[in-house]
């Protein structure tokens, strides 16, 4: 039974290997109880991508489903994870100048120069996903609400996040089908990125990498903002497939040999070390070497992560990055990927592990999305309810101490 | 600032929140299908809900209002033993009996307050009407009653005539209780026509002018007023002109457009400064031109230059202490 205040949300990752579904009461906006979970291997999609639009819809509504059933209530809204190959982002800056005689930023100026940073125009069949704004510059110095302080020249950045509308709007209508509308699109990486680090880490300065089956999402913090989200076509998928490609086997041999032999980096040196296919001496088994599945997964891996380097390109600095990489989805599972990803950055490596809140059973890396889809999607919210400029009361101040402590 | 604040919402127009969810129900699945039937169920259960309680709703107050008998039975009430009537007028309780007509040992819940108050406005005499029933027996009848400013004849279908009063808001009626004296004191209204609807007349147009000439007249100067015999209000349409007929003076002409205190002053100048010429002197005087006051009188020219001149101040106040103009 749900009070008035409260709300079911339905968090939904329609994603390459698994779709998953959490069904999450919100009262008063802010507090969440996860009461039900929904899981269904996915099908119909590529990359993030809807390709089949009646399997997608089979294998998203039984998840939906099973979710609503656990939870003994129906999803009154969805909150959906988006991803896929087609996503990218521009930044883009803006500046205007200080308007009031006696140079006091006004509510108006901000109003101005953050319209202006968003006003880009986008190349035709893109939608906006997200507007993600920078820290505000004044007069060249950073602050962080400039209004009523003192300059002449005001300037803002906007980070903005968009995608192919065609496949943005087959996600959205995927969910459509079950009757449901999508309220909130997060992107996947902000999602896993909300909910791994501290604002700590983010103040450091830290990259999280999402490594899925179909694509991998990443997002970088830089002094507490997002400096660039991104997704690269490449996931655990790939790897699978070159294990199928070298060792002669079918795909699903090829997925079993890399979840039980498969790693990031390699250990065994012994060429003559074999591990079996099956190794239940049926019919049919074969033997492989194992250095062979580690040499063909640990190119991969190497070759996934260098790639990610060379796209952030200047945007990452080990300098910058204090708090290191941390990994996460399905791939992040395989043994020794923390150490290729420390090679590669230069950093610190480490698979993101829940919050203390979560639950031990959610805790699985295939839920990190869907969780911080509700952590980021009540941030969104709270943001949302309330005005943008509202000035705080004694007692919304006294809450927010609160809250935050 | 706080991350939160760093996000917003996209901007309208190339924004994923413009595009269209719904999708058709052919794209839908089965259980897609099923939700949304379900809800149009709820929807229409919702407003069947609604439209059940707002009928039973109307059911009860419309039984509260008619059923008398059950909720005379409800309350216990009593006969009504006593009829109390509170006025401002000259209306008893007697006549409060008769127009009633209660049925002998009728309940006070069963009484129709509506139907009751209707007839006592139908009297014409009254012009406000309250009743409330004060347990356990008795009605308490509260009136507000119109006040008589003319007299009228109206001719009857058998050839009599019957006398009307005329109130302050042109509504005609019988009167009832009213002293003689004071009746008789009223002028009487000439130049109007009744028009008769459901045994009743419909009220005069325009006695509002003619009230306020009458009432300021009988207050400041009831010397005036008390020679009033006929008010007409044949001119009163066309060229908003109140005729008076006096006893002294065949015509005396009052415009509705003017101030009433100015064009009785002037009046009361004419009816003094003639005052020594023989009796009656004055045929007619015109009070609603402005700036003159044209005076027929039936003497010559030459008569009247052979009158004494007036002995008396043209300063109203030096002429008259005890009044006010």
């Amino acid at each position: 039974m749900t009070s008035n205040s409260s709300r079911i949300i339905g968090a939904v990752e329609i994603g390459t290997g698994k779709i998953a579904v959490l069904v999450g009461e919100i009262s008063r906006g802010r507090s969440l109880n996860i009461i039900g979970v929904g899981v269904a291997p996915s099908r119909g999609v590529m990359k993030g991508e809807v390709v089949d639009y009646r399997a997608a819809c089979e294998a998203t509504h039984h998840a939906l489903e099973m979710a609503e059933k656990r939870a003994g209530a129906r999803i009154e809204e969805v909150w959906l994870a988006q991803s896929g190959g087609h996503l990218d982002g521009f930044y883009n800056e803006a500046s205007v100048n200080v308007k009031s005689a006696d140079n006091t930023v006004t509510a108006l100026d901000i109003e101005s120069v953050c319209g202006l940073a968003k006003a880009k125009e986008l190349p035709p069949g893109r939608t906006r996903i997200h507007e993600i704004r920078r820290p505000f510059r004044l007069d060249a110095r950073a602050v962080l609400d400039p209004e009523h302080l003192s300059g002449r020249r005001l300037e803002v950045g906007y980070w903005i996040v968009h995608g192919h509308e065609g496949k943005v709007s087959d996600n959205i209508h995927v969910v459509g089908g079950y009757h449901l509308e999508v309220r909130e699109l997060v992107l996947s990486s902000l999602a896993n990125g909300s909910l791994l680090t501290t604002s700590e880490e983010r103040q450091h300065g830290v990259l999280v990498i999402n490594l899925g089956k179909g694509v991998t999402d990443y997002v970088l913090y830089s002094e507490g903002h997002v400096l660039v989200t991104g997704t690269l076509p490449v996931g655990g998928d790939h790897l699978t497939n070159d294990l199928s490609i070298g060792l002669r086997v079918n795909h699903a041999q090829a997925e079993m040999l890399k979840l039980r032999h498969a790693r990031g980096n390699i250990q065994t040196r012994d060429r003559g070390e074999k591990v079996w296919l099956n190794g239940d001496a049926s019919f049919g088994d074969r033997q492989f070497s194992k250095n062979a599945i580690e040499t063909i997964a640990a190119a991969r891996t190497q070759e996934l992560l260098d790639i990610l380097r060379r796209k952030l390109g200047p945007a990452f600095a080990p300098q910058h990055c204090g708090a290191g990489v941390i990994l996460t989805g399905g791939m992040s599972k395989l043994p020794g990927i923390e150490e290729v990803a420390a090679a590669i950055f230069g950093v610190n490596a480490r698979r993101g592990e829940s919050p203390s809140w979560v639950k031990d059973e959610l805790k699985d890396p295939m839920f990190s999305t869907v969780l911080g889809i509700f952590q980021f999607g009540l941030r969104g919210a709270h943001e949302h309810a309330v005005p943008p400029r509202r000035k705080a009361g004694l007692l919304s101040s006294i809450t927010k101490i609160f809250a935050t402590s | 600032m706080s991350a939160t604040e760093q996000l917003s919402p996209p901007a309208a127009g190339r924004s994923w929140r413009n595009i269209r969810q719904e999708v058709t129900p052919l794209a839908m699945s089965r259980k897609g299908r099923f939700r949304r039937r379900l809800e149009w169920f709820k929807g229409a259960t919702a407003i069947a809900l609604l439209a059940a309680t707002v009928w039973g709703a109307y059911v009860l107050v419309h039984s509260w209002a008619t059923d008398r008998a059950a909720l005379a039975a409800a309350v216990h009430s009593k006969p009504v033993r006593e009829i109390v009537v509170i006025t401002d007028g000259v209306l008893t309780q007697k006549w409060a009996h008769e127009i009633l007509a209660l049925p002998k040992g009728t309940s006070l819940m069963a009484l129709d307050l509506g139907a009751m108050k209707k007839r006592l406005l139908g009297s014409g005499q009254v012009r406000v009407a309250v009743l409330a029933r004060s347990f356990p027996d008795t009605l308490v009848v509260t009136l507000q009653e119109r006040t008589p400013v003319a007299r009228l004849q109206a001719g009857e279908a058998d050839g009599s005539v019957r006398q009307l009063l005329v109130a302050r808001d042109g509504v005609v009626y019988d009167g009832v209780n009213y002293d003689k004296r004071m009746l008789a004191s009223l002028p009487w209204l000439d130049g109007v026509r009744l028009v008769g609807k459901d045994g009743k007349y419909e009220p005069i147009a325009g006695m509002a002018d003619v009230s306020a000439l009458l009432a300021m007249a009988q207050l400041e100067a009831p010397q005036l007023y008390r020679d009033w015999l006929i008010v007409s209000l044949a001119r009163l349409e066309g060229r908003d002109e109140i005729v008076v007929k006096a006893q002294d003076i065949s015509e005396i002409v009052f415009s509705r457009k003017r101030d009433y205190r100015k064009q009785l002053a002037q009046l009361d100048y004419v009816v003094d400064s003639v005052r020594v010429l023989p009796d009656p002197a004055v045929i007619s005087v015109n009070l609603s031109l402005d700036g003159q006051v044209p005076v027929r009188m039936h003497n010559t020219p030459d008569e009247l230059a052979k009158l004494p001149p007036a002995n008396f101040s043209i300063q109203p106040s030096q002429r008259k202490r005890n009044r006010d103009f």
